[in-house]
């Protein structure tokens, strides 16, 4: 079919290939071809092969990177959605001021990363922080909790998981689509209400679980404004990510360095969305067959 | 059994809006104490004396107007750019019939899956060879684009739900393409824009990594720069930067219980679309 408006439609669509391409395509292709050079921004790039990524996997600081850039996905993926999904669920029985709730567990995440970051910083400062003041009732004694190796990356990613509203909010519209029949049935053969949330409402919300569970992971692949704000990625490196990593390599301008880092930043987010999603999609299904 | 399953259902839900309040509650209280050795003193508590001269410490020595005032101007260009190329976008996808329009679709909306941080070097060699690095122009450039997938993915869904009969009628009112978009379409689609607005307004205020990257000079720079910056000034001034940090803060709530509503139904098309 030949569309007759189809050269308005052309020029329609001009501004956001101009974008999408300047924005989107483009550092794409860039990034992944510059990864292979040794390139400080004002030189000429000189072609390296695979001498950069070989540089970032043997590096130490980068591997323990991906490490915890692993245990940030893990954390979203493991503790904040299933966190989610139990508000999320008691939300969706719609207990009195249900609505109000549900406003407020989101409202952290309309306020900046850097104000956040500046907050729990204060929360976590050893001397004026809250939260010794707070294990000082108990008689415990304080930490200094972003300065000390064993804390550090807790705590970064305790103040990060505990923000739930944003996936909650995502699970809560999905758990509306349930018809009300269901728990109606359910409840007249008797079924509990934990057995109710455990056979109706978790199988019929899987798909919002699996996706919410696969951007989590994605997020926690990419995680770097709060680690930069709050840490830098100390001490020790015992916090850094790979968002920290590329960022002080472009800082050097070791610019093919960082495009490494970027490249590789860009597979393993994408291994976590596909595969990860293959991965949860394949058990259910297997599930699904013993059913 | 049921009641206990009701206390721990509250517990929860106490649990997670302590979490998600009493950090800002105990931030607003010691922005407002005298010094360090109050908020040491008392960590808990109201101030003794409210001290409204904090604030005005981090209005003068943070320049907080100017600031204000430059991130003001990049969220709301930002958004202009951004619904503007989107809206036409998403009106030509969502009501016109054309080869390759699922591919279109698909290739915009995957961008919402990228790792923009992963984009920084090219990101700055674009901005820089076209001589805008530096420039509130900068930033809104960038932030519009990056919010094109999902103001794309926003806008299509909500104008493929408006009816094709007001269109044809408007066509056999002689209204032409353009027409059709700017009399029909755009009009009907103001909530889908206001979600996507807003959306795009709450990322440009709060972006950070790319403002930090593309402006080096004091007058080009934004709020969320200037926190970062005079967290460095205030270290023996912990109350005076808790008020600053209050003061940028302000701006995301007012808009968030004027608009969180749109802000929530705007989550909840997408999860419901899957």
């Amino acid at each position: 079919m030949k569309n007759k408006n189809i050269k308005m439609i052309l020029i329609f669509l001009i501004p956001v290939t101009i974008l999408y391409t300047f924005f989107f395509i483009y550092p794409l292709g860039f990034v992944l071809a510059t990864s292979m050079t040794k390139w400080n921004g004002i030189s000429a790039m000189e072609f390296v092969k695979l001498d950069n990524y070989i540089k970032l996997l043997t590096d130490e600081t980068f591997l323990l990177s991906i490490k915890n850039n692993v245990i940030w996905a893990l954390s979203g993926g493991f503790i904040q959605i299933p966190l989610a999904t139990l508000v999320a669920l008691i939300l969706a029985r719609k207990p009195r001021g249900w609505k109000t709730l549900r406003t407020i567990y989101f409202l952290p995440n309309i306020i900046s990363a850097v104000a956040i970051a500046m907050m729990w910083k204060a929360i976590y400062n050893p001397m004026y922080g809250f939260l010794n003041a707070f294990l000082g009732l108990f008689g415990s004694e304080g930490h200094n909790w972003l300065g000390e190796i064993n804390t550090a990356l807790p705590a970064i990613i305790a103040q990060a998981v505990l923000y739930i509203g944003y996936f909650m909010i995502i699970i809560l519209a999905a758990t509306t689509t349930i018809p009300k029949s269901y728990y109606e049935a359910a409840e007249i053969d008797g079924c509990s209400t934990l057995q109710q949330e455990w056979y109706i409402t978790l199988p019929m919300i899987r798909g919002i679980l699996i996706t919410t569970m696969t951007l989590a992971m994605a997020y926690g692949m990419r995680h770097f404004e709060a680690t930069f704000l709050m840490t830098n990625g100390g001490p020790a490196h015992s916090t850094s990510v790979m968002g920290l990593i590329l960022y002080h390599k472009m800082d050097a301008f070791r610019l093919g360095e960082a495009n490494a880092t970027g490249t590789i930043l860009i597979f393993l987010g994408t291994v976590v969305i596909v595969f990860i999603r293959k991965l949860l999609t394949r058990s259910d299904a297997g599930s699904d067959s013993v059913q | 059994m049921k009641t206990l399953l009701n206390i721990f259902k509250w517990i929860i839900l106490v649990f997670f809006l302590f979490v998600a309040l009493y950090p800002l509650i105990w931030l607003l209280l010691a922005s407002f104490k005298s010094s360090n050795l109050e908020l040491q003193q008392n960590p808990f508590g109201f101030p003794d004396q409210w001290m409204f001269i904090n604030y005005y410490n981090a209005m003068v020595k943070a320049k907080l107007p100017s600031l204000f005032f430059n991130s003001i101007i990049v969220a709301l260009f930002a958004v202009t750019v951004n619904l503007i190329v989107a809206s036409m976008t998403s009106f030509v996808i969502s009501r016109e019939n054309f080869k390759g329009k699922n591919i279109v679709f698909t290739i915009i909306i995957a961008g919402i899956l990228l790792p923009i941080i992963a984009f920084m070097v090219p990101y700055f060699s674009i901005i820089q060879k076209f001589k805008i690095y530096d420039s509130l122009l900068a930033l809104i450039v960038v932030y519009s684009a990056i919010n094109i997938p999902i103001s794309v993915f926003l806008l299509t869904s909500f104008m493929e739900s408006i009816p094709v009969e007001l269109e044809e009628a408007a066509t056999i009112d002689g209204a032409n393409f353009v027409q059709r978009f700017t009399k029909v379409i755009i009009p009907l689609s103001q909530t889908g824009l206001a979600t996507a607005g807003t959306f795009c307004f709450i990322y440009a205020w709060n972006e950070f990594i790319m403002a930090l990257l593309l402006t080096s000079s004091e007058s080009s720079r934004t709020l969320q720069l200037g926190i970062r910056f005079f967290t460095s000034q205030f270290v023996t001034d912990y109350t005076a930067m808790y008020a600053a940090i209050v003061i940028t803060i302000i701006p995301s709530i007012i808009i968030y219980f004027l608009f969180h509503n749109r802000i929530i139904s705007g989550l909840t098309a997408g999860a419901v679309k899957g």
